[in-house]
Parts: C-alpha cells; sequence; structure tokens
C-alpha cells in the first residue's frame, strides 16, 4: 500500500539549488558596480532612465502573459533585460526610447518568440537596436512629436563626444587615458562608464559559472589581435564603446549563445571580426550590438555545427 | 522474489503456491541467454506467484514466500578448489548462482564473463569506486574482505583468461587503498589504481578511461577495449558462488539519509525495504522520498513493501527538503548539461526533443549513449528532468529497433 509521506520525482534527488532565478539575481548583482558609477557620473538621468526600463520591462513582461494567457512566472529575468536595454542608452536618450525599447525587447523579441529559452535575440539588445534600424521609417513623426518635447531626455544634459567617436575622429588626440577608461570616464552608454566595474562583474559571473570565459575571451582577443594588426590603438578599441558591456553580459546570454565549448570560441570570433568590420567601415556607436544581434540567431545552428566529441568515438 | 530482476529476459516461476522451498533453492529460471535464475532466500511455504510491484512501480511476476524463520539451507553445497575449474564451468556456475552487477543495473555477470572469442580481454578491472554518493556498501566490503576481493580478482583473471588485474578506488577511501595496497605489495598480477573523487568515477566506461586511458566506443562493450568490469560485491558474490557454492541470496547494501541508525547492511534479497529501515532505528525525520540505489539515478518508491532486489545499492531516506520547488521551465540554452555529461553528449537537445516525444531527433542526438549519470540534470538551472526523458526516450528507440529487427526477419 502507499505510503503517502513518500514522494516519487525523476532523479537525481540531489539538488543544486542554483535555479534559473538565482543565476538572474547574480547577473544582476553583477551589474550593480557599473550601474553605480553610472548613477554617480549622470545623477538623476542615469536613474530614472533606469528605472523607465525597468518598470517598462516589468510592466510589458505582465501584460504578455495576460495576453497570451499563461502565468506571469518569475520575473527576474525580465528585471535583467530592462536593466541590460537601461546601461545600452546614454543618460540623455529620450525617455520614450526606453519604453519602446523594453516593449520591444520583452514584449517581441521574448514573449511573441515563446518566452524565455525560445528567443532568437538577446532581448535588449534588440529593444535598443530595433529603433535604431526602423528609424528611418519614423522621420516623418518627429516634426509631429518635437513641439511636444516627446523626443527630448528627461532632463536637459550635457552631452559630449564618446570616447570611440573620438578615435576615430583624430587617433588618441583628445580621447581619455587608458586609466580614466579603466576607472571611470562619462560618455556613451550608461554601461560604458567603467571599464574595472564590467570586468569585475564578468569575473564574478565566470566565477559563479554562469557564464563560461569563451566567449568574452574570444571576443575581446579577437578584438585586440585585429585593431592591433590595423594599427588602431587595441587598449583603447577594447575599453571604449561597449565592447566589455557587450562581451560578458550580451554576447553570453544563455538563451542566444552556442552552448558547445568550440562553438563560443567561434561565435566570439565572429563577433569581434563583426565588431571590427563596423568599427573599420561603419558608424561606431552601436557596432557592437549589431555584431552580438547578428550572431545571435546562428547559435543553434553553431551548436549543430559543433557538437562535442563523443566519448569512445 | 521478483522474477525480473535482472537486465534481460525474467524468469518462469519454478515452484508453485503451497511448496515448501529452503534458502538458496531456485524458484525462478529462463533458458534465454541474457537472464539469471533467481533463489528463494529465505526457507518458507510459497504463498503466492503473482505480480508484484518492483521498484520502477512497474507489476513483475513474483514468488511471495512466507519465512518459516529457521533458514534451512539447501543441502549439497561444498566448498571447492576455483583453481581446478575451466572457465566454461565456472561461467555455469556463475549463471546458475544468478548473479547479477550488483552495482544498479544489473546485468547478468555470466554473460560478462562470457567475452566473443574475437575480443580478448587483457584486464579484469574491479571497481572500487562506488558508483553514487551516498553508497559506502563496496567501500565496507574492500575493508571486510580485502583477502577474498583480491582472489576474487585472480578468479576473474582466470575465468576470462586476462593478463592483470586492477582495483579502482576513489582516493577518498585512504584506509581500503592501503590496505589493498598493502597486500598487493609487488604483486604481479594485481595492482591498486587511485582513482579521482569525481562523480560518475564509478560508471564503468569512465573507469575503463582512468585505468587503462582506453575508450569503450559508442554502443560497445567493455570487451571492446580488452577490459571486464565488475565491482567489489559482484566480484564477492562468484567467488562466493563458485568457491563455496552459494547462489547469490543475499547482497550487502547502504542505508543512509534520515533514518536513526544508518549503515551497511547484509540481508537477503527479497526483504521489504520498510522492514530493513526498521531495523536501523526506523525514520530518524518525516520521509520525503526513499530511494532505492543511490541519490543520482536511483528510483524514489511511494510504498515500504517493495523487496531488495539484486540491484539494490542503497536505501537512501530523504526529507521533504530534498523535493525540487523550482518549476521546469523552458531550456534556456545555458550549456551548462553539455560541459557536465562525461559522454560528450547534448543533453540539452535529448531533453528537448523527448519533451515533445521526437524520439527519432532524440536518437540523433544520441540518446542511447547517455548511461544516465544524472549529471545534466542536476546542473540544470531550469529544473528540466532530462534523465526521466532519456529513460522514456530509450524505452521507445529500443521498441522502435525490435520491430525493425522484427520486420525484417
Amino acid at each position: 500500500m502507499t505510503d503517502s509521506r513518500l514522494f516519487i520525482t525523476p532523479p537525481p534527488h540531489l539538488k543544486k539549488g542554483d535555479a534559473v532565478a538565482r543565476a538572474m539575481r547574480d547577473v544582476i548583482l553583477a551589474l550593480v558596480p557599473v550601474t553605480l558609477v553610472a548613477f554617480y557620473l549622470y545623477r538623476v538621468n542615469a536613474v530614472l532612465m533606469w528605472a523607465v526600463c525597468i518598470v517598462s520591462a516589468l510592466l510589458t513582461h505582465f501584460a504578455a502573459s495576460r495576453l497570451l494567457g499563461k502565468k506571469a512566472g518569475d520575473i527576474s529575468s525580465t528585471v535583467v533585460t530592462g536593466w541590460l536595454l537601461a546601461l545600452c542608452f546614454a543618460p540623455t536618450s529620450a525617455w520614450w526610447l526606453g519604453v519602446l525599447g523594453a516593449v520591444l525587447a520583452i514584449g517581441v523579441a521574448k514573449e511573441l518568440m515563446g518566452g524565455l529559452g525560445w528567443n532568437w535575440f538577446n532581448p535588449a539588445l534588440f529593444g535598443r537596436i530595433v529603433p535604431v534600424v526602423l528609424a528611418p521609417l519614423f522621420v516623418w513623426l518627429g516634426p509631429i512629436l518635437s513641439p511636444a518635447r516627446w523626443s527630448m531626455s528627461l532632463v536637459d544634459a550635457a552631452s559630449q563626444a564618446t570616447p570611440l567617436a573620438m578615435l576615430k575622429g583624430n587617433g588618441l588626440a583628445g580621447a581619455p587615458s587608458v586609466t580614466e577608461l579603466l576607472t571611470i570616464y562619462p560618455g556613451g552608454a550608461m554601461g560604458e562608464v567603467s571599464a574595472l566595474a564590467l570586468i569585475a562583474g564578468g569575473a564574478f559571473l565566470i566565477f559563479r559559472k554562469h557564464i563560461n570565459w569563451r566567449i568574452p575571451v574570444a571576443i575581446i582577443g579577437t578584438v585586440f589581435v585585429l585593431t592591433a594588426v590595423l594599427g588602431r590603438h587595441p587598449v583603447h578599441q577594447i575599453l571604449s564603446g561597449g565592447l566589455l558591456l557587450a562581451a560578458f553580459f550580451m554576447a553570453t546570454d544563455w538563451v542566444t549563445a552556442p552552448v558547445t565549448d568550440n562553438g563560443r570560441l567561434f561565435f566570439g570570433i565572429a563577433i569581434g571580426v563583426l565588431v571590427v568590420l563596423f568599427r573599420v567601415f561603419g558608424a561606431p556607436p552601436e557596432g557592437v550590438g549589431f555584431s552580438v544581434l547578428l550572431m545571435n540567431p546562428t547559435a543553434r545552428w553553431i551548436d549543430r555545427m559543433t557538437r562535442p566529441k563523443l566519448f569512445g568515438q | 522474489m521478483l522474477l525480473s530482476q535482472h537486465t534481460g529476459a525474467p524468469c518462469e516461476a519454478t515452484v508453485k503456491v503451497g511448496d515448501r522451498v529452503l534458502a538458496g533453492q531456485k524458484v525462478g529460471d529462463c533458458a534465454a541467454f541474457i537472464s539469471a535464475p533467481v533463489h528463494a532466500s529465505v526457507s518458507g511455504t510459497v504463498k503466492a506467484v503473482e505480480p508484484r510491484k518492483n521498484l520502477t512501480g512497474a507489476m513483475v511476476m513474483s514468488v511471495v514466500i512466507a519465512s518459516d524463520q529457521e533458514q534451512e539451507a539447501l543441502a549439497g553445497a561444498e566448498a571447492r578448489d576455483w583453481r581446478a575449474l575451466s572457465p566454461d564451468e565456472m561461467r555455469k556456475i556463475v549463471r546458475e548462482a544468478g548473479i547479477v552487477g550488483l552495482g544498479g543495473a544489473a546485468f547478468p555477470a555470466s554473460v560478462k564473463i562470457a567475452p566473443p572469442k574475437d575480443k580478448p580481454i587483457d584486464t579484469v578491472i574491479i571497481n572500487g569506486c562506488e558508483c553514487e554518493p551516498f553508497l559506502t556498501c563496496d567501500h565496507a566490503l574492500m575493508l571486510a574482505r580485502p583477502d577474498d576481493l583480491i582472489e576474487a580478482t585472480r578468479l576473474l583473471i582466470k575465468a576470462v583468461g586476462a593478463k592483470v588485474g586492477r582495483i579502482g578506488i576513489e582516493i577518498n577511501k585512504p584506509d581500503a587503498i592501503s590496505v589493498l595496497e598493502g597486500k598487493l605489495k609487488d604483486d604481479p598480477e594485481i595492482g591498486v589504481v587511485q582513482c579521482e573523487v569525481k562523480y560518475p568515477e564509478g560508471a564503468e566506461k569512465q573507469l575503463i578511461k582512468t585505468v587503462l586511458d582506453r575508450e569503450v566506443p559508442p554502443g560497445k562493450l567493455p570487451s571492446e577495449v580488452g577490459a571486464l568490469v565488475h565491482n567489489v560485491g559482484t566480484a564477492l558474490a562468484i567467488l562466493d558462488a563458485v568457491r563455496e557454492g552459494k547462489p547469490l541470496t543475499r547482497r550487502v547494501l547502504t542505508v543512509t539519509g534520515a533514518v536513526k541508525k544508518p549503515g551497511n547492511v547484509d540481508v537477503p534479497i527479497g526483504t521489504p525495504i520498510g522492514h530493513i529501515i526498521e531495523q536501523c532505528g526506523g525514520f530518524a525525520a518525516d520521509p520525503g522520498k526513499v530511494i532505492l540505489g543511490g541519490p543520482m539515478t536511483g528510483w524514489a518508491v511511494d510504498e515500504l513493501s517493495i523487496p531488495v532486489q539484486k540491484g539494490t545499492s542503497g536505501i537512501v531516506v530523504l526529507t521533504k527538503d530534498y523535493i525540487e520547488k523550482n518549476p521546469t521551465l523552458a531550456c534556456v540554452r545555458c550549456g551548462k548539461c553539455v560541459e557536465a555529461c562525461p559522454m560528450g553528449l547534448m543533453p540539452n537537445m535529448i531533453g528537448i526533443y523527448a519533451e515533445k516525444q521526437r524520439w527519432d531527433d532524440a536518437e540523433r542526438w544520441n540518446a542511447m549513449d547517455c548511461f544516465e549519470c544524472g549529471a545534466c540534470a542536476f546542473v540544470c538551472p531550469s529544473k528540466r528532468p532530462i534523465i526521466d526523458w532519456v529513460r522514456r526516450a530509450k524505452r521507445a528507440i529500443n521498441e522502435k529497433r525490435r520491430r525493425q529487427r522484427e520486420a525484417k526477419s
């Protein structure tokens, strides 16, 4: 006869406790240092943009769950997406871009694709880049919206050229020093203000085994080698323009990156090559984001091409 | 006594209701090559021949014996000198004694020691690694019967015509290593190999890789690379059968977890697990799960009347804290399972397809090469029951292959 105290569950019976939600909390923890630096530099602008992105992401999450008729589930990955999206924006960006980005990220890139695990593009980058790509289609809206100050940021603020733009212009003259880039330097997106803060966060995630070293090392290494060969200040290239943010936090996004060791190396090298191509030939500001987004849909194909060696073969 | 507690064809009962049986008397047998007879572990009266639940929850034809508490043994068992026996004679004895792998898989030992003629075996490996965390029954046996274990190794070397023997022991058992190394000093034939403490080191193919640095190809048996692996308990059972004529009616298993007196116990096969838990002092806390086997690959059961089988290496009692509360989510492609898999598989893909019952796709992703160690499901942050799905996929794939074979013939 059945003992009502006993449960039947599938093996293994020991559990490790690192559920998805726990990993997402670690990602948030890893993002705290760079976010604090951004808050310190940009004050209320940064805090507001950050809040707008996360709140919009959460509202989209709940709305999408209701519309699609499923349980809202855990919100931690949504917070991460909103957070990363905020770090992709400059503090001077229009607040409605944050809202639009969050709706695209959570609503379109994630929930419409079937929810967490099924998305083909990194949601945060999707929300950041798609408006840029589609902007030309909506230029006619500009005159209608601008009188209402829609395109303005929440708080008026002076913006300055990003370090990467300075590099493109006139070599190293006028560009910030390596020390400045490493520690703290305003300019560009909120997630680009401190290389050390990003490296610390990335190292923490590697240490906690949430991300694998192969992707960030391959991206950074490729960019370093290629820009060195091309004589384009490799150290500055690595430390500026969101490369570290993308290498540690975007390209390593579980769902949209390969899962095999060799696949991860290939994926990282390909992104590195694309980044350098964008930076040499194209418009720099969103080059890194474009590179990652372009490689995202190939992740599953790369997996199939790089299946691990079967034991005994 | 379950009539199917091994890999292979089930036995037919050879006794009927009302018969008096003696301990060691055969109660079930089968003519198939891959099978093993079953013997009564107690003396008593056959109460019923009927289906009873086994550890997987399946109903299996069984001989139910009411013990008369006398343990009257079958006469005729006597000691003999195994060195005078031929390998064929040894195989017959092992087969008649009903010996199967005692680590869990319960593969008939007589089949294992009958390797194909074109695949000579050069090394006999004794698995002293324990297949699973928590289990210590082989460790206990190495300490209790080291001389017998060495003799069993020599016997196996002779049975398969091997040249050398190796006893693989994880380095977290230094006492067992030092005892056996002390006895095997300068031994030309047998040596101890110290193994890393890393699950699943006690898996057959992994142990061969560690000891011999040879990899058994996918879908092949250890004989392919000239190795025979038996765990400590099985080797000793073979020795007992060949040297003393004892059929397999008892085994040592580990009782641990939330029981008052955990330890290794020597029990008659067929004993209800509830009785063993009682003898070990009963539950030490409110039980949530009772696992037969180890905590990584064992089966959770919900009836304490289920009997110990030949392959039952442990009874692990876990409290409710060990019941997973996190929901099963979609695969988030974190790749942790791919990193963890000792076979070089992509458990994520097998799981995704098996969940949707797309067995052909699961087969393409090498579901059949999985030996169900559970490392993937252990690390999965989406708490996906990959092993459960793999087991289903394997059943479906085996069924399909059987149909294809039948269609051909």
